[in-house]
């Protein structure tokens, strides 16, 4: 898993690159933490080349949603794979978390 | 040969004295002493005197060896106070004699005392020369044994040379005496028993050789001073042969005496190392017996103090929750005042030796009674244990070889603090994989062993913990009116954590299934799904972790009605085929998973789903373990696949369909790991018999 920052002035986009499990969720945990995070405007994930999110990495997700809520800071994934995009429907996330198909569509928000 | 030898050495002893009692009677004859029977040759009284020192030799060669273990001072001594005190006792008293009485003496009476001597003195030369065998060849190499063996025949062949009265010229005679001398010289360089004295022993030792030179020397003078005498009758002894036995004893003693001499002053440190290395053995003894890690420190301790004359030590133990270390000697202001200093100069992580405390700076100032100091960190190769301080008053009180004797107390006991860690760390773990065992069986207590069973459906299950305890769960309740719910669910996350919750999720389903008695219909007695799981969210928001969440679906099957409905609560999708349509498919229904909304408002999320069902339907309920299941290219099993195992399935019985699955999964992942719990319900409705409905 590698996830790579890219900020802007008021957004801050995170690359996720590879399998979401239990281990490489520690990571994204520790990145989403920072206090920092809370002063953009955006959070945009971007899960093109994420492979696999297993229920820690979800687990993740679903610990800072509240937050970023509270923060007004938007959640937003794009790119996602079907079989990604799969996990996060069944487990009905996708109602409560704004995901799109393309960069531009996230940016725009 | 093995009865040849027998013979003479039981032939030795009375061939000795019967040899001696001739000899003396034959002198005797001579003398005048006794009549005179016949006029005696002198290789009579050679043959008599040869044949004695021969079989004293002999007699003597074919005891038992003397030398028992390592004693060699006591082997000295039975020699000197044995034979030698005897034989000089004897000579002496006749010297005494010889010298205060101006009178020649009897004739017959000086004839006695001579032959005694002359046997004394063989007895006590064969003595010498059998013990000085078992000092040379004491832990010596085979050669040594053999170059004795020859040694000893040259020896004889010597005895036989005056007996044959061969008449050698001189220089020859010389050069062969000079050579077997040489050869005695040779062997006179084996002193390798000298090693094994300690410094007191060398004393006793060099003081036993003198003695026995003195009595060599006694018998020397004896038989210089008569070797003219008038009186003498018997013809001088073989020369050749006693010469080179005194010349032997004489020298291996004497040689001895040097290399005792010569060894005394590393006498000490030869001691020094011997204590130290059986101060390392009792250690390494103890440190096994050490039951704690206390009792391994302390040995260290006084190990240390001990071997090094320390007058003080601190032993410091900074990672042991019951041992903080000891003191000896030492005020505990005073130990962590030169620790501070120490660790000022960052030299508390290095070995530190300083034979002049007070002459540096910073240990001036503590005013410490002690002018050296050793410390040693205690360290293994994980990390530092602590350290170990050691003082002395006198300066240079230690040296360098100290350090790598404590060096090896240190290591060694490192090693079995480790070890003893290591033991506790494996008892703890045999404990944790108890608990773990009794959590697992715990846990299978939770889920259904018996099936509900009816006529008008058959349901099959399966159920695989990845670890020891897992967080699916599934479980059926009987409701009234021929109605049963069934609860799947995944816990999210692996182990003991999800266990717990698993635990929870099944509570809840029993409390919250139960009838409502204040309710008017009949429909509101029990909740739909969509109510259940909106009350399971609100229960379970207080005792998740803000990462955990629960998947569930429940069913309420009604088979008065012929229909059922469920509520999907982020779980995966129900697989399903309808007979009428004779079709395979999913219910994708929406339904937001529990735990994940934390304030009100999930019932947004929920739906309820109702569904008639016919006889001949199947419904596969699951766990994601079974979707998310991976071959070697890392594929997931998927919806697809068991959707078509269900089409190919679906008319079998449910126990059937449920095995197809099982086994068409396990050759999918076939040499995978189960990386996740997988749970398998297969449901088939049937028509009921009639009459025969519960």
């Amino acid at each position: 898993m590698k996830i790579t920052q890219t900020p802007s002035d008021t957004t801050l986009t995170l690359v996720l690159d590879g399998e979401l499990d239990a281990s490489s969720s520690v990571l994204l945990d520790t990145e989403l933490s920072n206090p920092t995070v809370l002063q953009y405007q955006k959070v945009l994930i971007d899960c093109q080349r994420l492979n696999y999110i297993s229920s820690a990495g979800l687990g993740v997700f679903i610990s800072h949603l509240q937050r970023f809520q509270d923060a007004g800071v938007k959640l937003v994934f794009f790119n996602m794979q079907e079989k990604v995009h799969n996990v996060f429907e069944i487990l009905g996330l996708d109602s409560l978390m704004t995901i799109v198909p393309s960069q531009t569509e996230a940016a725009a928000l | 040969m093995q009865q040849f030898l027998r013979i003479i050495k039981q032939a030795a002893l009375p061939l000795a004295i019967g040899s001696w009692l001739l000899l003396l009677f034959m002198m005797l004859m001579r003398t005048g002493g006794i009549p005179k029977i016949a006029t005696l040759p002198n290789w009579a009284l050679l043959v008599a005197q040869g044949v004695f020192a021969g079989a004293v030799f002999l007699y003597r060669r074919y005891q038992p060896d003397p030398l028992r273990g390592t004693d060699f001072v006591g082997l000295l001594r039975r020699l000197v106070l044995g034979p030698g005190l005897l034989a000089t006792i004897c000579v002496a008293l006749h010297l005494v004699q010889r010298l205060t009485s101006a009178q020649p003496s009897n004739p017959a009476f000086f004839t006695i005392v001579y032959a005694l001597n002359l046997g004394l003195f063989i007895v006590f030369l064969a003595y010498t020369c059998y013990t000085w065998r078992a000092l040379v060849l004491f832990r010596a190499p085979y050669l040594v044994h053999k170059q004795w063996g020859w040694f000893e025949l040259i020896l004889g062949i010597t005895l036989l040379l005056r007996l044959l009265n061969i008449n050698v010229p001189t220089m020859l005679a010389g050069i062969v005496v000079g050579g077997v001398a040489a050869f005695g010289v040779y062997l006179s360089t084996h002193q390798r028993w000298v090693a094994y004295l300690n410094r007191r022993q060398k004393f006793v030792v060099i003081s036993l050789q003198l003695g026995l030179l003195a009595s060599l020397g006694i018998f020397c003078l004896y038989f210089l001073r008569i070797q003219f005498d008038p009186l003498l009758v018997a013809p001088a002894p073989q020369h050749a042969f006693l010469l080179l036995t005194v010349f032997f004893a004489a020298f291996y003693a004497l040689m001895g005496i040097l290399v005792t001499l010569f060894n005394l002053p590393t006498a000490g440190v030869f001691e020094q190392k011997r204590e130290e290395m059986l101060n390392m053995q009792r250690m390494t003894q103890d440190i096994q017996r050490g039951q704690t890690e206390e009792q391994v420190y302390q040995t260290l301790l006084d190990a240390a103090v001990q071997t090094l004359g320390a007058d003080a030590a601190w032993l410091r133990i900074d990672d042991s929750p019951d041992y903080s270390g000891q003191l000896y000697n030492l005020e505990m202001h005073q130990a962590e005042a030169v620790r501070g200093l120490l660790d000022s100069y960052s030299l508390s992580e290095i070995d530190y030796l300083n034979n002049d405390l007070g002459s540096s700076g910073g240990f001036q100032q503590l005013a410490l009674p002690y002018n050296s100091l050793l410390m040693m960190p205690l360290r293994s190769q994980k990390q530092q244990h602590g350290a170990l301080f050691l003082f002395r008053e006198q300066r240079q009180g230690f040296e360098r070889d100290n350090l790598s004797i404590l060096q090896t107390f240190v290591s060694q006991t490192m090693l079995s603090v480790e070890n003893l860690q290591l033991t506790q760390a494996a008892i703890q773990n045999e404990r944790y994989k108890e608990e773990l065992k009794l959590a697992s069986s715990v846990q299978d207590s939770l889920i259904p062993k018996t099936l509900p069973t009816d006529n008008w459906f058959e349901i099959s299950s399966h159920a695989q913990a990845a670890r020891e305890v897992g967080g699916d769960f599934y479980d059926f309740l009987h409701l009234p009116g021929r109605r049963l719910a069934i609860l799947i669910g995944d816990v999210s996350g692996k182990g003991v954590t999800a266990a717990f919750h698993m635990a929870q999720m099944k509570g809840i389903f029993h409390a919250l299934m139960q009838e409502n008695p204040l309710a008017k219909d009949d429909k509101d007695r029990f909740p739909l799904p969509s109510k259940f799981m909106a009350m399971a969210n609100r229960a379970l928001v207080h005792c998740l972790e803000s990462s955990s969440f629960i998947t569930a679906s429940l069913y309420i099957v009604d088979y008065e009605n012929g229909g059922f409905v469920f509520a999907r609560a982020g779980h995966c999708h129900t697989l399903y085929y309808h007979s009428l349509k004779e079709e395979v498919s999913y219910f994708r229904s929406t339904g937001l998973g529990l735990g994940i909304i934390r304030t009100d408002g999930y019932e947004k999320h929920i739906k309820n789903q109702f569904y008639d069902y016919n006889p001949g339907d199947v419904m596969v309920i699951y766990t994601d373990g079974i979707v998310e299941a991976r071959d070697g290219n890392k594929e997931e099993y998927g919806e697809d696949r068991l959707l078509a195992m269900l089409e190919k399935t679906y008319y079998l019985e449910a126990d059937q369909i449920k095995q197809a699955i099982l086994d068409d999964l396990n050759a999918f992942s076939y040499g995978q790991p189960i990386h996740d719990d997988q749970t398998l319900l297969v449901i088939k409705f049937k028509t009921a018999q009639p009459g025969s409905s519960a």
